[in-house]
């Protein structure tokens, strides 16, 4: 558990002093001191009692991931022009979904059932457009799985047969809060719940106690999608922490003072552990204050520790031509991925990378050029990770999670004279996974010939959340604080079809 | 997935292999599933189908069914039928995942065994006999057989009665420079000075530290340290939606109003409920105090522009955890699991809200703000600074739908409007009638309150702006005497823009005389006539105006045309001196045929109006939160009170009271402080005086060195029973501001707009100024390490240690400078006492012999060090080391 603060309306819950010492942000046990680190296992059990803090429990299966990639594509990138390509927008372009053969999407239960607008219906109903738009781009089938992807994937096609897609995702904000929801599960309307590397961070052991568990890069994007990283009730030291790609000051005070040499700061923190060690002698039960020695060892430790899990020096030019960061268009997504396989390979548990800025692939107009530029950015540096993780033989222990919020509308979107953009479409969209414990080559799941619907059950965003806590070993339905109740909606099934 | 589902499958008929074995226990095996299952609908709350669960022997006699429980025969048992069915309609329970195999083959070996129980089972107590559903009655004090020479109130009474129960002695008094450390952090949120430490620990008057204690509780820094903890409780955030835009969507910009609102009610003392009556309703309950109305800053807080459905989910659920403790938002979609609140009162609770709305009143001496921005979809809100946001009942005839799903596009028109009202279990004096409790009086408000330009200091204001212009046009005359070129035209332009001025200040009187006597303020004036000679001043005012402006205009068309043909700004000046002319000419005309109507009696107002009554629906509610019949305000609030003061509350679970939060560890000693509170006028300041002076405050907080027959360290080793005062640490603020102070650089001023996060380590006003909110941004790089306040919910803040806090207070900009400061100002004290002054500054306490020691040894060889490295003023950055490390050490965060 986290802290004193008792969320908890069970008394016999209550997070004791023993209980708020047990995980200390970067990953160790205040009590246990050394038990945890290094070790692979689950921090918190289901079970609140002290007497399970202490001693790390097993995860809760056996782990097929230790660590998470995850990269998530601001504004809703188009699932029928990246990776669920629709012939039939293309044979019945310009007409409107009842002039189809197909049953009209719009008269589908799914239609009402699935969505939900933030804006009271009163103020306003978003329009839906009908009147089918064209595939922008051609696509065809690669790699021996035979899977199609459009033609502006030109790389990451030659790694298909590594990816696992997963065609049938819904979500159910129509606007762009949709992207904190993937992140937490939950709708803009309804009380907020902590992130997906939130609930990883405090699920998990540490893997190196000087960095931290939870690594965000490029994000939070902006101001109102702090949600998409935080922990909310979980207590602060689980939220992701934002890194700078500066080596040099890659996170909030993580350098000594200019001028002030290493022995010098050494010779004051000694001078700090001196102190702290007179007083534990007063208050030897004071578990804060152990704890609190402990913290000041990794600190020091942090302030080289960090800068060198982000500095490219050591990196040869093969592996940088790789990620593209020799190219202005791709060079920033490009340095942030190969940042995220250098935090993984030291034993970050969660890195949440944000390759491209807020809203941008949220193309409402002139879809063709924006997809066309930003695939570009993205395309090289995301095949040259996969490519990278396996030839280093990280790919079978790292997951790699590739998404955005929703699709976008099969039909044009006609807002302010438009003409050649598509909507926002929570319905249905694409994302894909690759690498620890999953299938190769893989589609699961469709949407319906016109790209609107996902077809079956579909996978609501927490399926997603539940697949990959399921492969780091953790059973989201047991991941939960007492007395902070989780709903259905929280509690998403595992997509077993994925799972190798 | 494979390996996972066989495993879940082993397990399950492993166990019921198991249990088949050995026998089942009903206590430990059976009753804890039903108890979180079924109860909610089969037991003492509800008994639906006439079933309860929650007794084995009611389990056998059944419900209008037959029996659930036929012992030993599992086929006939309903139970076992409901809870296995395949059909979704029938299985239980109806809501949330069925039973796991595991526990359907516990509840079926039960009863194959026999289904035994024991034999004075005893049924779920009756929701409405709850302790928290109560009224708290003044408890007996106890009698102590000894250790009556440490009872200094009430409080420890009852704390060393439970003590005496165990056998536990408490720990001894703490030395005084803890306890004085400990009464500063906690009452005014900053440590000591060495001077007040000093004068402390040289006064040895047996009343010495309750006059600390009084003095503190005075000082105007009580107010803010204590704002902050009710901020945290009553959620305030400033304005946000999309900071990054700006788009104001949740929130208001002048919210902090409100917050200075809190400091000031707390420094005043006032009553409990009567800031709870303010927050709610001051609009209806003193409509004309400017002062309280900015308390609705509590509701305003809560509007999100994009869905007002989602700022009443917002009030009504943080209403009931904030005031009452009850977890109302947990009967927005059904009913509640635990407590006797049903959906309905859900809505009910909601319908007290349903009519508000904000407005945006002109704050004297400040320019209008206009009327308060309603949302428009697509449009920005933009941050509005000038005027102050109350609630008001705008449509008191809203209605409030009944919705399913907590989806409020669900509704259940057929229901109707839900009327206000509060849960029937809570209706302390006999009224039986569902709808109409508690009785709901419409509050007639008076003309200021409606009409705000009728208050005096808003007149002043129009009186001192028209003023205002007479003193720049008489300027302008002056300006124009002693011009050289063009004086006679500038001269008459600007005698003609007087002349307007002092109309405009006769306009202006006329006007505030018209509206005192339309509403009564003059009695016996001739309303009719007044209104006449303020409307004929109003359009002579017009008329004096716009003839200014044509001369103006034509003054500045002559001057353009005056100049060269080659002067390249000629064409354009004259063009915009021709466009202003062909709108000041027609105004003019139109002004001039105005002034001939001799009998209108229309003027302009001095600011909007609004309804004149009000639905009286808040102040209903507020009434009744903050009756002295309620069972919860009281102890909700003092829980609060004594968790600050002891950093752990006497009911853990703060916000919910009802039957699925905790016990009180000392249920009498809540009682008697809620009586207390109650009785003193709801003194917020006479139970910090209490809880501070009592014995059990003062206690030290080691858990060593206990002389006692029982060591209580293991029988309670987390101090539930307060054999010991508990260690606190500084909350995020409390670190910033104390940094600041020992530094001498804590700026003192109160109150104002809020600053934002960007400036909190290079300004040095009090943390509580600086922005709150739930985006990004809403936390200082500070606060954000310090465990800051979550702005959607923090009840309680988590105490979390982090590396990172370590070096935000080793290596921040702020820190540095904040240690050269203190190392500089005593860089004359030789290493000793350098070392004791810097002990008490910062730590408020000598250091130890060895301390001292090990200091003087660190600054000889960081000063070896620095002087090898040739770098400037060694012996000064030692010593600033030094500093730094007595910041960063742990009783500097640790309040012991």
């Amino acid at each position: 558990m986290k802290s004193t603060r008792s969320e908890s309306p069970c008394d016999c819950h209550s997070p004791s002093r023993r209980a708020f010492l047990s995980d200390m942000g970067m990953g160790f046990t205040g009590l246990a001191l050394g038990a945890m680190l290094a070790e692979d296992g689950i921090a918190k059990a289901a079970d609140p009692s002290p007497t399970h803090l202490v001693t790390p429990s097993p995860l809760h299966h056996a782990a097929r991931a230790k660590s998470v990639i995850w990269v998530f594509l601001s504004g809703g990138y188009s699932h029928v022009e990246t990776f669920d390509p629709k012939p039939a927008l293309n044979q019945y372009a310009g007409m409107t979904f009842d002039k189809t053969p197909f049953e009209n999407p719009l008269n589908s239960p799914l239609h009402n059932k699935r969505f939900r607008s933030v804006l009271a219906e009163e103020i306003n109903i978003r329009d839906v457009y009908p009147t089918i738009y064209p595939m922008q781009v051609g696509w065809r089938k690669h790699g021996d799985s035979g899977i199609e992807m459009t033609d502006w994937w030109p790389h990451l096609a030659k790694q298909v047969d590594e990816l696992c897609f997963v065609r049938n995702m819904w979500t159910t904000d129509n606007d762009h809060a949709a992207e904190n929801q993937i992140h937490t599960g939950r709708h803009r309307l309804d009380e907020q719940q902590p992130s997906l590397g939130a609930w990883a961070h405090y699920g998990l052991g540490t893997l190196n106690e000087n960095l931290p568990k939870f690594a965000v890069l490029g994000g939070p994007t902006r101001s109102d999608t702090r949600l998409s990283i935080d922990s909310l009730y979980l207590g602060p030291q689980y939220a992701g922490v934002p890194l700078a790609l500066d080596p040099k000051n890659p996170l909030p005070f993580g350098q000594r003072k200019a001028g002030q040499s290493l022995e010098e700061q050494r010779q004051e923190y000694d001078l700090i552990n001196k102190l702290n060690a007179l007083t534990a002698v007063e208050y030897p039960e004071d578990q804060e204050l152990q704890a609190r020695i402990r913290a000041y060892e990794l600190a020091f430790r942090m302030q080289a520790a960090v800068p060198e899990a982000i500095d490219f020096s050591q990196e040869t030019e093969a592996t940088t031509k790789l990620y593209g960061i020799d190219a202005d268009a791709t060079k920033l997504a490009g340095q942030r991925l190969l940042a995220a396989r250098r935090l993984v390979e030291r034993g970050v548990r969660f890195v949440q990378v944000f390759p491209s800025p807020y809203g941008s692939w949220d193309s409402h107009q002139k879809l063709k050029d924006n997809h066309t530029r930003l695939c570009a950015t993205i395309d090289l540096p995301v095949a040259g990770l996969i490519q990278d993780l396996k030839q280093r033989g990280l790919l079978d222990e790292t997951l790699v999670v590739f998404c955005t919020e929703f699709g976008r509308t099969p039909g044009l979107e006609l807002r302010g004279g438009g003409k050649d953009g598509r909507d926002h479409h929570p319905n249905g969209f694409t994302i894909w996974m690759a690498g620890a414990g999953l299938k190769h080559g893989y589609v699961h799941g469709a949407t319906d010939e016109l790209g609107y619907h996902a077809l079956g059950e579909g996978h609501y965003v927490t399926d997603l959340h539940a697949t990959v806590l399921h492969l780091l070993g953790l059973d989201n339905r047991r991941l939960h604080i007492p007395g902070r109740k989780r709903l259905e909606i929280d509690d998403g099934r595992v997509i077993d079809d994925v799972l190798a | 997935m494979q390996v996972v589902l066989t495993l879940g499958i082993t397990l399950a008929v492993a166990s019921a292999a198991l249990a088949k074995e050995s026998a089942v226990d009903y206590s430990r095996d059976i009753k804890p599933i039903l108890k979180e299952r079924c109860f909610a609908c089969h037991g003492a709350l509800k008994q639906k189908a006439g079933l309860r669960l929650d007794t084995a022997a009611m389990m056998r006699r059944g419900g209008d069914g037959g029996p659930a429980v036929v012992a030993g025969k599992v086929a006939d048992s309903l139970l076992v039928g409901r809870i296995t069915s395949k059909d979704d309609a029938l299985r239980m329970p109806a809501e949330g995942k069925p039973l796991t195999a595991e526990q359907i083959a516990l509840i079926k070996t039960w009863i194959e065994q026999g289904a035994t129980s024991p034999q004075n089972e005893q049924p779920e107590q009756d929701p409405r006999e709850h302790w928290a559903f109560k009224k708290p009655v003044r408890p007996v004090m106890p009698e102590i057989s000894n250790l009556k020479s440490q009872i200094s109130n009430g409080v420890d009474a009852f704390v060393l009665s439970k003590l005496d129960e165990r056998g536990l002695a408490p720990r001894p008094p703490a030395e005084k420079h803890v306890l004085l450390r400990r009464v500063y952090l906690d009452l005014i949120g900053l440590p000591p000075t060495r001077e007040e430490l000093q004068a402390f620990l040289a006064d040895e008057s047996p009343s010495a530290y309750e006059e600390v204690v009084d003095r503190l509780l005075r000082d105007p820094r009580h107010g803010e340290r204590w704002a902050r903890h009710w901020m945290d409780i009553w959620r305030y955030s400033d304005w946000y939606g999309r900071r990054h835009v700006p788009d104001v969507w949740n929130s208001a910009p002048q919210i902090w109003r409100w917050r200075d609102w809190i400091v000031r009610s707390l420094n005043a003392d006032h009553g409990y409920d009567r800031m709870i009556r303010e927050m709610l309703a001051a609009d209806e309950v003193c409509p004309e105090d400017d002062e309280a109305v900015v308390a609705t800053g509590y509701l305003i807080r809560n509007w999100y522009a994009l869905n007002p459905n989602d700022s009443m989910r917002s009030t009504v659920e943080h209403t009931g955890k904030a005031f009452l403790g009850l977890t109302f938002n947990c009967a927005h979609c059904h009913d509640h699991k635990y407590d006797p609140i049903s959906q309905d009162d859900y809505f009910r609770l909601r319908a007290f809200f349903e009519p508000i709305s904000i407005r945006q009143d002109r704050v004297p001496g400040e320019a209008d703000p206009g009327p308060f921005e309603e949302y428009s979809y697509g449009k920005l809100r933009k941050i509005q600074r000038l005027g102050a946001v109350r609630i008001f009942d705008k449509t008191p005839d809203a209605p409030t739908w009944f919705y399913t799903g907590g989806d409020e596009r669900n509704r259940v028109k057929e229901r109707g409007s839900m009327p206000p009202g509060v849960p029937v279990f809570l209706r302390f004096d006999k009224h039986d009638r569902l709808e109409a409790y508690p009785t709901i009086t419409p509050v007639e408000l008076p003309p200021r309150a409606w009409y705000p330009g009728l208050r005096p200091a808003i007149q002043a204001t129009a009186v001192a702006d028209a003023r205002a212009t007479i003193s720049s046009a008489e300027a302008e005359i002056v300006a124009a005497t002693q011009a050289t070129d063009a004086r006679s035209t500038r001269l008459a332009a600007a005698a003609a823009r007087l002349i307007a001025a002092r109309a405009e200040l006769t306009s202006v009187e006329a006007r505030i005389a018209a509206d005192r006597a339309k509403h009564g303020e003059t009695p016996g004036a001739d309303v009719p006539a007044l209104a006449r000679v303020a409307s004929r001043s109003e359009r002579d005012t017009a008329l004096r105006k716009t003839e200014a402006d044509v001369l103006a205009n034509e003054r500045a068309l002559a001057i353009a045309e005056a100049k060269p043909a080659t002067d390249a700004n000629r064409a354009k000046e004259i063009d915009a001196a021709n466009k202003l002319l062909t709108t000041a000419r027609p105004a003019f005309d139109k002004a001039r045929a105005a002034t001939t109507d001799t009998n209108s009696e229309t003027y302009s107002p001095f600011s909007l109006s609004y309804p004149k009554t009000s639905t009286g629906r808040r102040k209903a509610l507020a009434d009744w939160i903050a009756s002295r019949n309620n069972p919860l305000t009281a102890r909700v609030a003092v829980n609060h009170i004594w968790s600050h003061h002891f950093h752990a509350p006497l009911v853990s679970s703060v916000y919910d009271f009802g039957r699925n939060g905790a016990r009180p560890t000392h249920p009498e000693l809540l009682d008697w402080l809620a009586v207390e509170f109650m009785e003193s006028g709801w003194s917020m300041q006479h139970m910090h005086r209490l809880i501070v002076t009592s014995t059990a405050y003062r206690r030290k907080s080691g858990e060593q060195d206990a002389v006692s027959p029982n060591l209580p360290l293991p029988i309670d080793p987390e101090n539930k029973l307060l054999w010991r005062m508990n260690p606190g640490r500084m909350e995020a603020e409390v670190v910033r501001d104390s940094l600041l102070n020992v530094a001498g650089k804590l700026d003192p001023k109160i109150g104002g707009q809020e600053l934002e996060n960007s400036e909190a380590l290079t300004t040095f006003r009090r943390s509580l100024y600086y922005s709150v909110f739930p985006e990004q941004g809403g936390k200082s790089v500070m606060g954000e390490l310090f465990d800051a306040p979550d702005a959607l919910e923090c009840y309680r803040r988590s105490r979390s240690i982090i590396p990172q806090q370590a070096l935000a207070l080793t290596n921040s900009d702020l820190v540095h400078q904040l240690s050269d400061l203190i190392a500089q100002s005593q860089r004359e004290k030789p290493p000793d006492e350098f070392v004791v002054a810097c002990f008490e500054r910062i730590l408020s306490r000598v250091p130890t012999p060895r301390e001292l020691q090990i200091c003087l040894e660190a600054l000889k060889s960081q000063s070896e060090l620095l002087a090898k490295t040739n770098a400037a003023d060694a012996e000064l950055r030692a010593k600033s080391s030094l500093v730094r490390a007595l910041l960063n050490h742990n009783d500097f965060v640790t309040i012991r």
